[in-house]
């Protein structure tokens, strides 16, 4: 039986009995991963099953620090504009390779930086790509994909950061401007990547909630500030298909901001485990007895005491008003098994929030 | 040389390795014209060393054919100062000999040389004010290339491959004669530090896509010019040839030229996408609404109608979630009356430069009157502007065609007029 139709198989029973059944056949756990779970809801839910993942090692070069991880390759969701669409995972497939950039200074996650991998076994090409930005459960936001590999030995990743386009405000204003490559040395086996931790979850798959995330020493987390540290004044919350946005209100705009008046940043993080929610359209709309005073963009910004947000300069603010906020364009990361109906996702809708200033 | 079974096709494998390049074995596979090739007149060269629009096929919209061989080599001359008069003679020599020992056509050899930053830097005097030529650079946020500041690139190029063939091997002294004529070699005078081979035109990418970045599934079809499946360089999408002529001073006559070499991996590129998204991304999401593009593009005729889906680029990133390739470039590829700016003479390889392995790689000569020029184009193909506009225009994603090229080197040059040719000085009389 060719190991292609194994999976197929695999896939068609359920998980444990997949396991059981085929586990001295088949190669990697891939084959065992659980059907996606039926009755899922539209929003954050616990998945069928965890992965683990292995650092692979950490790199820095210029203002970045790359940190490489592995698991078993994963199937996700891919989200382009507003299509999501099932990536499976292929027969050829040999591990996930996950990817975070982070500012070396501040241990700031980075998103929007765009990420190439280039993996070398022995001097010799064995794959380049431009790999996906993806929001999981246990890691939050990084890079990923699926790769193949010419069999157990020692690779060379080189990892390629471009340079971030989203604006940057305060002290990361004019950094991150120039694009990097690192390399970083993976040792594959098959043994070792059997080790790393799976499992299903049972009662709770397909019920609201998530997982927690994952913690690794060497890897800076990718969840948002606590609504308490937010810097401002916080001026209310809400959530948009378990999208949480929180809006707080600076009295001047950060260096970086053109523009005079009140900066209003939003910050999104997942319901649950508030993790960063980066790279959505967002426009906003502030009434004032039922008049517009702003109708415009909230801007992707990276900002050292905001975080990643999405910020608009307006005039001022008033108790009463009314800010309604509108996603124009859903988060464009790629969705592990738990976010893929989220956030828009695959049953569409993150309808209009609003949030009245106090 | 005839190919019969798989006996013979792996003899003439293991001779093209010897022959030194991978491309080469798609020129030794080819080879079954008996004709002989045209022998040529010095005297009958035209001026510019760039021109070859007179001298290519056309097909049957007037487009040009580029020749199907072609060879690229990198010259260091050994010399450290400027040259001496020896030098120019072993090097005039050799050039000479070529022009005697072919036509200057397509089924002869087209052949130019030229200059970089890095050669004229041994002079004491400065290029003319008019020539704009400066060191290559990084040209997006998310390249890194090796610069290639090699003093000079010969530039071979024939439909005959063993014209090509025979001339690279004379050159680099591997044998005394091309086409009957006896050819000095360059190592008289230099050092050949990178030899380029590739191919063009429709047969010769299918032919050749057993190579990394192209998918097993062998999509590139029979008649596609190029790797990704679609014609390129329509005749009203490129700059005519007196449009990128420098026309005063001293180097009246001549051109610029960059040259890239890019990777390319296109897996994704025809696995997951339909005709229909890589026309999208490829030329506009209109080409695609419209269905304007059948098969690789010949319906197309002599211009790919970019100009009219121009404007719309910030509208159609934020209505389609793509953008397209052509469309964006176009952006910068025009002066103020309408004219293109460039002249592209790409052409395909499966040389992994540094490696011996087989990868889908892509070289890319443009000619311009100014480098400036091309580097406002090669920019506005990045779209920063436009994954500013929509998070769904992603650096490379959703972003014309940048998913699937990674640049890898590139070099400035100065294709002086045919006068000027050996070893030029900044100001030559």
């Amino acid at each position: 039986m060719k190991r292609r139709e194994l999976l197929r198989t695999g896939a068609a029973l359920s998980g444990a009995l997949t396991l059981a059944g085929c586990s001295s056949l088949i190669e990697t756990r891939a084959a065992g991963v659980p059907p996606v779970p039926e009755n899922r809801p539209d929003g954050v839910y616990y998945p069928s099953h965890v992965e683990g993942m292995e650092m692979v090692g950490t790199a820095s070069s210029g203002d970045y620090t790359v940190g490489l991880m592995y698991s078993y390759p994963h199937r996700f969701w891919n989200v382009n504009g507003e299509s999501v669409a099932l990536t499976e995972i292929d027969a050829d497939d040999a591990v996930h390779l996950m990817a975070s950039v982070w500012d070396t200074d501040t241990e700031a996650i980075l998103p929007d930086t765009g990420l190439s991998a280039e993996i070398y076994r022995e001097g010799s090409l064995v794959s380049q790509e431009a790999i996906y930005p993806m929001l999981s459960q246990p890691m939050g936001f990084h890079y990923g994909a699926n790769f193949g590999l010419d069999g157990e030995g020692e690779y060379t990743v080189r990892l390629s950061v471009g340079a971030m386009s989203t604006r940057r405000t305060g002290a990361f204003e004019g950094r991150f401007a120039d694009p990097t490559t690192v390399e970083i040395p993976f040792e594959y086996s098959e043994a070792a990547k059997e080790d790393i931790a799976f499992r299903t979850l049972d009662d709770q798959v397909s019920t609201p909630g998530a997982v927690d995330a994952m913690a690794m020493t060497a890897l800076p987390d990718a969840v948002a500030p606590a609504e308490s540290a937010l810097p401002g004044r916080v001026l209310g919350s809400a959530t948009s298909d378990d999208a949480r946005l929180i809006v707080t209100a600076l009295d001047t705009p950060p260096a970086g901001v053109d523009g005079d008046g009140t900066y209003l940043a939003v910050s999104a993080r997942t319901r649950y485990n508030r993790m960063v929610i980066p790279a959505m359209g967002l426009s906003g709309r502030l009434a004032r007895n039922g008049e517009a005073v702003y109708d415009g963009a909230f801007e992707r910004t990276l900002d050292p005491d905001l975080g990643y947000h999405y910020g608009a300069v307006v005039d001022d603010i008033a108790s009463g008003d009314e800010l309604t906020l509108s996603v124009t364009v859903q988060p464009q990361t790629a969705r592990h098994e738990g976010y893929e109906t989220a956030f828009g996702g695959l049953m569409g809708g993150m309808p209009d929030v609003t949030v009245a200033v106090p | 040389m005839s190919i019969d079974g798989d006996r013979s096709r792996r003899a003439v494998l293991k001779a093209a390795v010897a022959l030194g390049g991978a491309s080469a074995l798609s020129a030794c596979l080819d080879r079954t014209d008996d004709d002989p090739v045209p022998t040529g007149d010095p005297a009958a060269k035209p001026p510019r060393q760039h021109a070859w629009r007179e001298y290519v096929r056309h097909d049957d919209h007037g487009n040009s054919r580029l020749p199907a061989h072609q060879v690229l080599l990198y010259l260091d001359f050994d010399v450290g100062g400027p040259p001496t008069d020896a030098d120019r003679d072993a090097l005039a020599a050799s050039l000479a000999a070529l022009d005697r020992a072919y036509a200057w056509r397509h089924e002869g050899l087209l052949h130019s040389i030229a200059y970089s930053p890095a050669y004229f830097d041994r002079f004491d005097t400065p290029l003319p004010e008019g020539i704009d030529l400066p060191e290559p650079t990084a040209l997006s946020p998310f390249e890194s290339p090796t610069f290639d500041r090699q003093d000079a690139v010969l530039h071979l190029a024939s439909d005959r491959a063993d014209a090509v063939l025979e001339a690279d091997r004379a050159l680099r002294g591997e044998r005394e004669a091309a086409n009957g004529v006896s050819v000095p070699s360059l190592t008289e005078v230099a050092t050949v530090d990178s030899r380029r081979t590739g191919f063009v035109g429709a047969g010769l990418p299918a032919a050749n896509q057993d190579a990394a970045g192209i998918p097993d599934s062998k999509p590139v079809p029979e008649a596609s010019p190029l790797f990704m499946g679609f014609e390129a360089g329509f005749r009203g999408n490129q700059a005519t040839e007196d449009y990128v002529t420098v026309d005063t001073g001293p180097f009246a006559g001549g051109t610029t030229k960059v040259i890239a070499n890019l990777r390319q991996r296109l897996a994704d590129w025809y696995d997951e996408q339909s005709h229909e998204e890589r026309v999208m991304e490829m030329f506009s999401p209109g080409h695609a609404e419209n269905g304007l593009v059948e098969g690789v593009g010949d319906n197309l005729g002599s211009s790919s109608g970019i100009d009219r889906f121009v404007d719309s680029v910030v509208d159609d990133a934020r209505e389609h979630g793509r953008v397209g390739h052509a469309q964006k470039a176009a952006r910068a590829n025009r002066d103020a009356d309408g004219n293109v700016r460039l002249l592209r003479r790409h052409f395909e390889s499966t040389d992994d430069i540094g490696s011996d392995q087989r990868v889908a790689s892509l070289h890319f000569p443009s000619l311009q009157r100014r480098i400036s020029a091309f580097e406002a184009v090669r920019r506005a193909m990045n779209g920063t502007d436009l994954t500013e506009a929509t998070p769904a225009i992603r650096q490379r994603v959703n972003n014309g065609i940048l998913e699937y090229i990674f640049v890898r080197r590139r070099g400035n040059f100065l294709v002086p007029p045919r006068r000027h040719r050996v070893l030029p000085t900044p100001r030559p009389e």
